[in-house]
């Protein structure tokens, strides 16, 4: 709630006329909007330019926002419809896995086995494995997980259904847990 | 959320979100600065550089002037008329001389009765109306492009 207030009283400082307090709303929200362009758009020179078009377009179109959802779940809307936009632009198509089906027990062990491995390993591994995702899931799985967006406002950013976005990061964390079993079983391989 | 969604997120939020270059920042504000002078320029109402009550007070100036000196004679308008009026008069009566009407004489000569400073004060208004007719043009222009 607080964040809310806080990015309000900014907005409110920007439409009065303070243009540096945006810097506010930059500094702040810069590292998501440029980690969900590179999910999606896989080259860093993209996702910076992106990410500074989607900071110029919302600054642009700051009077339309209104308030009634949290200013990140807007911003994010305007980076994902941008990226998603530049995709179709170049005919490009997320990449798709196979389904993997791990039962609950499964996802439990591997979640187990995870934790034991070095506290420094554990975030490379985690990364490699949320590489692997299809696009769309890694910023579905971000949001939702990284930015504890809720389903409603994930389905306000994406245009995905709720119903939809449930079974993609279902589907997605189980996939993840199926990939760092993957890369794990292949660093004691390598060690053996 | 179910206690394997909460282990998950867990592990997640241990992760580092990537990081745009370091002048990122200087970069959005630059052309956020650069923006804000076009959309948020303040709109300054038109102001002529003489207003319309002020012409009108000219204008009747002018034209009491003009009838003063109509009404006044043209005996009292010469004995007026010192320095290089008299000379411009003189040179008026020249022309008069090599085929001139009488009327532009008569012109002439009630344009030589009016005061320097009466002139002066005309010869700006025309000056600046010149340069906010101008100015005027000019805005319309560039708020067009």
């Amino acid at each position: 709630m607080m964040t809310k207030v806080d990015d309000l009283y900014y907005i409110e400082a920007v439409r009065k006329g303070d243009v540096q307090a945006f810097s506010f709303l930059v500094e702040k929200y810069q590292k998501l909007v440029y980690t969900l362009a590179l999910k999606l758009l896989k080259k860093p020179e993209d996702a910076e330019e992106m990410a500074q078009d989607t900071f110029i377009k919302a600054y642009q179109k700051l009077d339309s926002y209104e308030g009634k959802s949290k200013f990140s779940t807007w911003l994010y809307s305007i980076t994902y419809n941008a990226c998603i936009s530049e995709l179709r632009k170049r005919r490009i198509e997320f990449k798709s896995l196979d389904d993997r089906q791990i039962s609950d027990q499964d996802e439990q062990k591997m979640h187990d086995y995870y934790r034991e491995t070095k506290k420094e390993d554990q975030e490379k591994y985690l990364n490699l494995a949320l590489e692997k995702l299809p696009e769309d899931d890694q910023v579905l799985v971000t949001l939702y997980y990284y930015e504890s967006q809720s389903m409603d406002e994930i389905s306000m950013i994406t245009g995905l259904t709720v119903s939809n976005i449930k079974v993609k990061i279902h589907r997605a964390r189980k996939q993840m847990y199926s990939l760092l079993h993957e890369k794990l079983k292949e660093e004691v391989y390598s060690l053996l | 959320m179910n206690k394997l969604d909460k282990q998950f997120e867990g592990m997640m939020k241990e992760v580092r979100l990537d990081s745009p270059s370091p002048d990122f920042m200087i970069k959005v504000m630059s052309r956020i600065q650069a923006e804000a002078a076009v959309q948020h320029r303040p709109v300054q109402a038109y102001q002529p550089v003489i207003s319309r009550k002020a012409w009108i007070i000219i204008g009747l100036a002018f034209l009491a002037l003009l009838i003063y000196i109509t009404v006044s004679g043209s005996d009292t308008a010469t004995e007026s008329t010192p320095g290089i009026w008299s000379t411009l008069l003189g040179s008026v009566e020249k022309i008069n001389s090599t085929g001139m009407t009488s009327v532009w004489q008569k012109g002439m000569n009630i344009f030589g009765t009016i005061p320097p400073v009466a002139l002066l004060i005309l010869t700006a208004s025309m000056a600046l109306w010149t340069l906010d007719t101008y100015l005027t043009r000019l805005r319309h222009h560039s708020s067009k492009v």
